[in-house]
């Protein structure tokens, strides 16, 4: 037989497509993998509690693992194009928030997506006020919605940020029916619109987090910068979990004051609202089983090894690891509760 | 001593480094100081917070500066706020002065980085203050001053305005987001093509796309280039480089710094607009304007030190309010989240060591930078004297290259590199004028958020004129700029009447 060199750059590439498909039927992730995130931004928390799963996969596996901040809109387009496992998304509850509130480039992610492991909370979503505001707390703030003050919240529309907006409309409507229209959404973007927003005095109460706005209720009363916190929209036994210094100059006490029981945003008239932000893997629906079986295996081991928790929580993020399958059933519950609260406010 | 507990010679080593590769990544057509920074971002975890921003530190001055090469040898800006530095760096260059131009904009860069940081050191917590009270509408006004620059740009005034508002017109195909003020849904697209231009098309293969593709096919279309001989690249005595430059310049060199360092402080303002209005500000108040795009070292120097001006000014409101003041530094924030530091009003008086150590780290990125660039000058200007069949295949993949990482690998950012190539191709041969439509593009986006959102926050058009005293001074600049930019013309217009005439 004549060895011509298109005959050995034939068995090359047909060698190399079957080493490719060996990986793919063993069910194990390829080499290189890139995780996308719902987040253009490297400053956040999506990227910051990424990168740490990411850091220990890749350390687990013996693989690469890439943090890629594309954004929702192109992860989700990422992820639906590939099923070899090489893509996979890191996202929180925005995911299927978005499809809630109807936002553009959101589908069912239970439908669409195979729902992934879940691996820590944020119980940092907040609400506030300027520190000389005359609203001190959010009983004061419903008070005067029901005296039909109108109360300016500045949020980012669509999602996580406005959850929160949603949930003290629907507290209004229960502690003072009509008082809901009192409380107006200013529709901001990034956080640092919503600052913006309060110190143009367009906002009385902004959505943040703990981790982004702390540092601005340590600030005198007289800065114009100066904020406080009303209420921090985490369960207690979330935050229960968070280390016992808190924030900055924050303590971990000190927040709980401002969250669920002692801060009360009414759900029904015997419940309160709460919401943690969860984050959670996603991937293409087509993904093999074995790969996803391979994710949950290697997070169960690192979370038992306990070293994981200790980054997480310096990075003020709660530990919360549960494997693909149960994750899915968890989420597609919360969706459940999230998507009627949302129709009672809207009905 | 707390000092040299950071200044190691491994923290010496890194800004060294980073500000070597950051130049690179600046040089090449289609790699930005943004996504050198993305790259090594990773890396900054495991070096630690001191050391990562070493790091960061310097490939952010070092990307900056080294946008200015391919600026001035080629006419593709290396970054976007390079921009600006083409529009004089190139005459000069075809002049057979790359070498002196170079030099300007290198020493400019030097200037324009030791001012900002010295206004960041000295002033940052003061200038976080003040950049506050800009609100939408004084955000706004600053975005119209910087688009006013169009007509200056322009070589016929109403060709300029026209090619001006189809960049505004053409950055504003996207999804018009509800938090701008939108309805959610895309717009200015035919349906079969809303997967792709959803999110619009991205600045940096618009850009390089419109100066390096088209360039390539304008050289393509004349046929079979050669590159410069090194003849052409002696210098003689006239173009020598000389620091007597500066001596007239002094102020142009001051304010420009300001500018960059101010623009930088507003965080959504973006940074191509440091050096747009730094070089608008240069040529209303030179005594010779009409010398400005044709080689005019005050463009290259107003240009230069704007855009450097930039770094220690985007600095200011990322450590002073935890909000980045440009794309790079958004980028920066990434490596205080790795290490779970909170960046915010309390953060220079909390972490007086890493505060330290940034303070540090953009010096000596500067005057590392300053002297790797100057006096690799004669090396580096040898780039045009790679015959162009040869340079131009190896810019083109670069530019591909740049184009698909720049989002972190999309595809359609490849096809918008090709569309505007063509475009800016096109543009030429139908007398259409590039500068004014990549201002407009750049700053259109921009001017329209912060137009509805003034009007919707304020409810009152009549906002715009009463805001605030920072608003009036904005409109006494705008008239200014406009007047000036249409007495021009008519001056212009005279010259050739006149010429016509003789």
């Amino acid at each position: 037989m004549r060895i011509s060199r298109r005959l050995v750059l034939g068995a090359v590439a047909a060698a190399a497509l079957a080493t490719t498909s060996i990986t793919a039927f063993a069910g194990e992730l390829p080499k290189n993998v890139r995780m996308v995130i719902g987040s253009k931004s490297t400053g956040g928390d999506t990227y910051q509690n990424s990168a740490i799963i990411a850091d220990a996969l890749a350390e687990k596996l013996g693989i690469n693992i890439k943090v890629d901040a594309v954004g929702s809109t192109e992860g989700f387009k990422a992820l639906k194009r590939d099923k070899r496992g090489s893509t996979i998304m890191m996202f929180h509850d925005q995911a299927y928030l978005g499809e809630l509130y109807g936002r553009k480039g959101y589908d069912d992610p239970f439908t669409t997506y195979k729902i992934g492991a879940a691996v820590a909370i944020n119980p940092g979503n907040s609400y506030l006020v300027a520190k000389d505001s005359k609203y001190k707390n959010m009983t004061e703030i419903f008070a005067a919605a029901a005296a039909g003050e109108k109360i300016r919240v500045a949020i980012q529309p669509g999602g996580v940020s406005e959850i929160g907006f949603s949930a003290m409309k629907n507290a209004a409507k229960v502690l003072s029916p009509g008082s809901e229209v009192n409380l107006v959404a200013v529709k901001t973007g990034s956080q640092s619109d919503k600052n913006q927003a309060m110190f143009d005095d367009l906002a009385d109460v902004i959505n943040g987090s703990i981790q982004a706005n702390e540092q601005f209720t340590q600030l005198p009363a007289d800065d114009q910068k100066a904020m406080r916190f009303v209420w921090v929209t985490a369960r207690a036994e979330t935050l229960d979990q968070a280390p016992a210094k808190g924030m900055g100059d924050t303590t971990r006490d000190q927040l709980l004051a401002y969250a669920n029981p002692k801060t009360s945003v009414p759900l029904t008239k015997s419940e309160n609202f709460t919401f943690d932000k969860e984050f959670f893997l996603l991937y293409n629906k087509d993904m093999d089983e074995g790969m996803v079986k391979q994710i949950d295996t290697a997070l169960a081991e690192i979370f038992a090894e306990g070293k994981i928790q200790e980054r997480q929580k310096g990075s003020f993020f709660i530990p919360n690891f549960l494997p693909s399958d149960e994750a899915s059933v968890y989420y597609m519950g919360k969706r459940d509760i999230y998507r009627k609260i949302i129709q009672d406010i809207t009905k | 001593m707390e000092l040299f507990e950071f200044l190691t010679p491994l923290f010496v080593l890194l800004v060294m480094g980073g500000t070597f590769v950051g130049i690179i990544f600046g040089a090449i057509p289609g790699l930005t100081a943004t996504m050198a920074v993305a790259v090594c971002l990773p890396l900054t975890y495991p070096l630690g917070l001191e050391n990562g921003l070493a790091l960061l530190l310097g490939l952010y001055v070092g990307g900056i500066s080294g946008g200015l090469v391919p600026a001035v040898l080629l006419n593709i800006p290396g970054t976007p706020s390079s921009i600006t530095t083409t529009f004089d760096g190139y005459p000069m260059s075809q002049r057979g002065e790359g070498e002196r131009a170079l030099k300007i904009g290198i020493f400019s860069s030097l200037v324009g980085g030791i001012i900002s940081l010295i206004a960041l050191y000295f002033f940052a917590p003061a200038l976080a203050d003040f950049a506050i009270r800009f609100s939408y509408v004084e955000k706004f006004l600053i975005i119209i001053f910087a688009l006013s620059v169009m007509a200056a740009l322009s070589t016929d005034l109403l060709i300029g305005i026209f090619s001006g508002f189809l960049g505004i017109f053409i950055s504003l195909i996207d999804t018009y987001d509800v938090e701008y003020g939108g309805n959610g849904n895309t717009r200015l697209m035919p349906e079969s093509l809303e997967y792709w231009l959803e999110g619009g098309f991205s600045l940096l293969p618009v850009l390089i796309g419109i100066f390096g593709l088209a360039a390539i096919l304008h050289e393509a279309e004349a046929g079979v280039p050669k590159g410069m001989s090194m003849k052409d690249l002696k210098v003689s005595s006239k173009n020598k480089f000389s620091f007597s430059i500066f001596k007239d310049q002094i102020v142009n060199l001051v304010r420009s710094s300001g500018i960059g360092t101010f623009v930088g402080i507003l965080p959504g303002v973006g940074g191509s607009a440091a050096s747009i209005l730094s070089y608008t500000y240069a040529k209303t108040f030179s005594k010779n304007p009409e010398n400005f795009g044709k080689g005019e070292p005050a463009g290259i120097i107003a240009s230069e030190s704007g855009n450097n001006g930039l770094t220690g000014g985007a600095l200011v409101p990322l450590l002073s309010l935890g909000i980045p003041g440009d794309s790079t530094t958004a980028l920066l924030i990434g490596a205080f989240t790795l290490q779970g530091v909170q960046v915010g009003p309390l953060f220079i008086g909390n972490n007086p060591m890493t505060w330290n150590a940034m303070i540090v780290a953009m010096i000596i990125a500067n005057f590392a930078m300053f002297f790797m660039m100057f006096y690799a000058i004669r090396y580096i200007v040898m780039i045009i004297t790679v015959p162009k069949h040869i340079l131009f295949p190896i810019i083109l993949m670069m530019c591909v290259v740049g184009a698909y990482t720049i989002n972190y690998g999309i595809i359609f950012d490849v096809w918008t590199l090709l569309i505007f190539g063509i475009f800016g191709w096109l543009a030429k041969h139908l007398s259409l004028e590039i500068a004014p439509f990549i201002i407009g593009f750049i700053l259109g986006h921009s001017s329209e958020i912060y137009f509805v959102k003034s009007l919707e926050s304020f409810e009152d058009l009549s906002i715009f004129f009463t805001k605030s005293w920072i608003a009036v001074v904005l409109w006494v600049l705008i008239i200014g700029s406009i007047g000036f930019s249409v007495l021009l013309s008519r001056k212009k217009q005279d010259n050739t009447a006149n010429e016509v005439a003789d």
